[in-house]
């Protein structure tokens, strides 16, 4: 689905499994090998070949479209390559001018203020959306839809709608707050509003997608731990607390994770909302990138913005990716 | 409490105490319940507010869009914001354009990915883990960093400015819907395998006669996603296309909304039809979606 929530391989079991199960299934080793293998080089060969019709269009396109890409990213990210003049070689000249001259260390500063502004309440509301409608009480199908829908919704579109509910003179923002006597902000030209506004935005996009994921890891709560606490007489609080909440941790940590990620690849609503301003108020890391590309046609620095992006993301993605693989082992083991 | 307590006072004997005490748990369910849907219906609303207030506007002449509040409804049907889009804003083009780039992006997809999950699934060949690993690794690959590589590498191909540039680098199959697929596929028992080979069945036969047809969710799945992403896909298709003709409905109304000066009826309704056919997307599908987000990232 849309690139601001990558999928991972690295999500945790939500349904329990018992303990030899897990053991006999990592959930990053478990390729088949119930297919018999290759015995013999020539056989070998002859089974390379057999499934080169079925492999090959996939194994083109993740080497033509992501892999070269990655090598490539790294190597224009040392040239100097503008577009016209032929390339040379830069050394670590864009890294120090990204730094320098196009502010990366601010880009990086917007972008960790937005991931706060976002996420917390992001995951505070989907996690409560998801504890109100678990129970299945009648209407919590249409509920769960309703809220789910957004994220479907084109991003493009509904920046271009929320721009106009933003509006200082004709948004309903503003009009709702002057018929209770409040003089609204110029919302998205106020550098102190911009950024909560878009992170506003993005928490009406994705909440209840994140709601799914707490739907899914509480449904995966054994119904026995809450009878067990009610026939000991704990409140539904202490039941949250003590019991839903501790098993939620890994589908918390995962919501968490895919969350920042996709905030710090947020372009879509930012491009339309903001365009990087009031100033560069709002101007996060791929929002440069696209600038310095595209705009200022600076290849290389543009380069050298992506390999840091990278570098951030890959961090999260690896601190998520070895928390799971030691984790689903010994998860749910109460 | 203070009604059960009345009600304790007023009947003072011991049954009816208990009554008394039953029905004040009923009016706490009661009460509780009341305020379940009354949060639930309030946040909804919230949610649903801005598309509301979208398809109000997109019916309203600019005169009435400036005159009241967002929250008035359109006096009548009035059609020509679209009319407007679709004959004189180029609405009609991008509309053609997004249908045919993201069928071609989904077939593709689909399709390319079921054979590389076929092959990472069901056949077993040497270097076979070390390239679906491979695979996995790329899915930590967040878009915005192929960016940049990828616009050159379509440039000195010259498919700038065309269809080619926008559905190309998704069209041979994703390494998520690849191991998506996969998933599926080494769950289909195999003896039924078995049976088609000892029938003389080749590898297609066994796929698109035996596992396709079993994998039906799994390859829905697959085709939302497609869709989907072919949809609302912005920064690739804004990248590689220069021209009007070839405009998304994405790339096309955010150009329209950067150029418009305050023509928010014709913006607004450009939205709409963004937004209308994935809706219609969404209520057709809306229990296969929802029960395959929280499946295919949750297992």
């Amino acid at each position: 689905m849309p690139a601001a929530t990558p999928a991972s391989p690295a999500v945790p079991t939500a349904r329990s499994r018992t303990g030899s199960e897990r053991a006999a299934a990592s959930q990053y080793g478990d390729l088949d090998h119930r297919a018999p293998g290759p015995t013999s080089r020539s056989s070998g060969l002859r089974s390379f070949v057999h499934a080169l019709p079925f492999l090959t269009p996939s194994l083109f396109g993740v080497v033509v479209f992501l892999l070269i890409p990655v090598v490539l990213v790294v190597v224009i990210s040392f040239l100097n390559w503008n577009e016209i003049n032929p390339a040379t070689w830069a050394g670590f000249t864009n890294y120090i001018n990204i730094f320098r001259f196009d502010q990366a260390a601010h880009s990086l500063g917007i972008t960790a203020y937005y991931v706060l502004l976002n996420i917390p309440l992001q995951t505070v509301v989907a996690l409560s959306m998801a504890v109100a409608l678990h129970r299945g009480r009648r209407g919590s199908g249409l509920y769960r839809v309703l809220f789910v829908a957004p994220y479907l919704s084109t991003p493009v579109a509904m920046a271009v709608i929320w721009y106009w509910v933003f509006d200082p003179q004709l948004g309903a923002v503003n009009t709702a707050l002057a018929h209770i006597g409040i003089h609204g902000p110029d919302w998205l030209s106020s550098s102190q509003w911009a950024l909560p506004v878009v992170a506003l935005v993005n928490i009406w996009q994705y909440v209840g997608y994140n709601m799914l994921f707490f739907l899914a890891g509480l449904q995966a709560v054994p119904k026995e731990l809450y009878e067990a606490a009610d026939l000991d007489g704990a409140n539904k609080f202490q039941q949250f607390f003590r019991i839903s909440f501790p098993l939620l941790n890994s589908t918390l940590l995962f919501v968490l994770v895919t969350g920042v990620i996709g905030s710090f690849q947020v372009f879509d609503t930012l491009y339309v909302l903001t365009q990087g301003g009031p100033g560069n108020s709002t101007e996060v890391l791929n929002l440069q990138i696209y600038q310095l590309a595209f705009t200022d046609f600076k290849m290389g620095e543009a380069a050298a913005m992506s390999v840091l992006l990278l570098g951030v993301i890959l961090i999260f993605s690896i601190g998520q990716f070895m928390f799971f693989r030691n984790r689903t082992t010994y998860e749910y083991s109460v | 409490m203070s009604i059960s307590s009345l009600a304790v006072g007023a009947a003072g004997s011991r049954t009816g105490a208990a009554r008394s005490r039953a029905t004040a748990t009923k009016v706490a369910r009661v009460g509780k319940l009341v305020m379940f849907y009354v949060i639930m219906t309030a946040i909804a609303f919230v949610f649903m507010v801005p598309y509301l207030l979208t398809l109000f506007a997109a019916f309203k002449p600019i005169s009435q869009i400036f005159s009241q509040p967002a929250w008035y409804p359109p006096h009548s049907l009035y059609l020509h914001n679209f009319v407007y889009d679709f004959s004189s804003a180029g609405f009609a083009r991008y509309l053609a354009n997004t249908f045919f780039v993201t069928a071609a992006l989904t077939v593709g997809q689909v399709f390319f990915s079921i054979l590389g999950a076929f092959a990472f699934a069901r056949l077993s060949f040497p270097g076979r883990d070390l390239i679906f690993w491979l695979f996995l690794i790329t899915l930590m690959v967040p878009s915005a960093v192929t960016v940049i590589p990828l616009y050159t590498i379509m440039k000195e191909a010259h498919l700038l400015n065309t269809y080619w540039a926008i559905f190309l680098p998704y069209v041979f199959g994703t390494p998520y819907t690849i191991f998506l697929l996969r998933q599926f596929f080494r769950h289909i028992p195999q003896e039924m395998i078995d049976a088609a080979r000892v029938d003389g069945a080749s590898d297609m036969r066994v796929l698109f006669r035996i596992i396709v047809p079993l994998s039906r969710p799994a390859i829905i799945t697959a085709t939302l996603i497609a869709l989907v992403f072919g949809w609302n896909n912005f920064l690739w298709p804004l990248i590689v296309t220069e021209s009007q003709n070839h405009y998304l409905l994405t790339t096309g109304l955010a150009n329209f909304q950067s150029n418009m000066n305050s023509q928010w009826n014709y913006a607004l309704a450009g939205s709409v039809i963004t937004l209308v056919p994935l809706a219609i997307l969404f209520i057709v599908f809306q229990k296969h979606i929802i029960r395959s987000i929280s499946i295919t990232q949750i297992r």
